[in-house]
């Protein structure tokens, strides 16, 4: 961002679009496959290097989903896989100077939560039936208005959670660079620590949210 | 600001794409090779299983072996043992038979030599009496004279008499 709160538009085919979010999602993208890449260009059975942190993800997502849903999750792990992965550098991407977080856009992040939300609906009717759509209306059907505010605010609270997160980060970034003067960096400094830890947290946090989510629609009914 | 545009739908569309391509690139992959890792050191750890009661088994041969050994030793030593106490007894009994010869033989030779100092005894005595006779006859004199040699003579040869012999 240049200047806060303007965001550089290009049209395209009679649409709008937010080039900068654009050209970072795609870098974000890039340095995400391109650690992949790195991390799998040689797998060998004893790992080093990136090898070690793509499969500690990996381990990580897959005990997640084993803890939250058990083995009928397992189909999810590579979406959940790809959500923390381009959240992290996402998140991350905004704090090199010159650079902006794609997630500082709730395009971006509204786009996610909707992906994810739509996704545990459709898991639910698809793998629960009218079982699933009945569980909005218990205990009684008067309860089915509290349940669809609760459906309507999950992907909007997910998505402003991450973008208010993200922006407010930025946002501060700058305005510290322009109050404090040039030869007093460390609030600043501490301050893009800061951000370095929320980027991490919310990386998590939205991860394990769109979990717990999906192994509602997914995991078995307890008796 | 916060103004929604197309810009949602492609970051929707490059999510989508994100993840399809990481399934691909990276998931499958490291999923893959983790279950090859697991089925590697579940393969060792089944290996060293299999080495150790292989081990184990040989372990118990070998002293099964080591006791048949010593076993067979303690049986050789003992033979030899029973051996030469045979030999030993033999000879002792050979040493006897020896001796119990040799002494027999001296006995004979005791006896032989007796006989032979009998012999040269009774030559001696035949001799004494022919000197005694020659007396008597040398001396002639009277009957009573002559009794007295006699009986003195006798008397002698009772004095030296030697065993049961007669003289």
């Amino acid at each position: 961002m240049h200047e806060i709160g303007v965001r550089e538009t290009v049209q395209f085919a009679g649409y709008t679009f937010n080039w900068e979010t654009l050209t970072m999602t795609w870098l974000a993208m890039a340095i995400v496959l391109l650690i992949a890449y790195l991390a799998t260009r040689k797998l060998s059975l004893v790992p080093s290097g990136w090898q070690i942190v793509v499969e500690m993800a990996v381990e990580w997502v897959d005990g997640q989903i084993d803890a939250m849903m058990g083995e009928r999750g397992r189909f999810l792990a590579p979406l959940i896989f790809s959500l923390f992965l381009f959240l992290l550098v996402s998140n991350w991407l905004g704090l090199i100077p010159f650079l902006a977080s794609p997630t500082n856009d709730w395009n971006t992040t509204l786009g996610l939560a909707l992906l994810i939300i739509v996704m545990v609906h459709v898991l639910g009717v698809v793998k629960k039936g009218g079982h699933y759509i009945g569980h909005f209306f218990q205990p009684t059907p008067v309860f089915f208005i509290i349940n669809l505010i609760e459906e309507l605010a999950k992907p909007l609270t997910l998505s402003l959670r991450l973008f208010g997160n993200i922006i407010a980060g930025e946002i501060l970034i700058i305005v510290l660079l322009k109050l404090v003067p040039i030869w007093m960096p460390i609030p600043a400094v501490l301050w893009l620590a800061f951000s370095v830890f929320i980027g991490g947290v919310q990386a998590i946090v939205f991860t394990m949210l769109s979990m717990a989510y999906l192994s509602n629609a997914v995991k078995k009914e307890e008796e | 600001m916060i103004e929604l545009n197309a810009t949602f739908f492609a970051q929707i569309l490059n999510f989508v794409l994100l993840a399809i391509l990481l399934r691909a690139v990276a998931y499958k992959p490291v999923v893959k090779m983790l279950k090859a890792r697991q089925d590697k050191i579940q393969e060792s750890l089944d290996k060293a299983d299999a080495d150790v009661a292989e081990a184990d088994k040989l372990l118990t041969q070998y002293k099964e072996k080591l006791a048949q050994a010593n076993a067979k030793a303690e049986e050789i030593v003992k033979n030899a043992e029973r051996r030469s106490g045979e030999e030993r007894e033999a000879q002792r009994a050979a040493v006897k038979t020896e001796i119990e010869q040799m002494r027999s033989s001296a006995r004979a030779e005791i006896a032989r030599e007796r006989e032979q100092a009998v012999t040269q005894l009774r030559a001696e005595v035949v001799a004494l009496s022919m000197a005694a006779a020659g007396k008597i006859i040398a001396k002639n004199m009277d009957e009573k004279e002559n009794e007295k040699l006699v009986a003195e003579f006798v008397d002698r040869l009772d004095k030296d008499k030697i065993g049961d012999l007669p003289c």
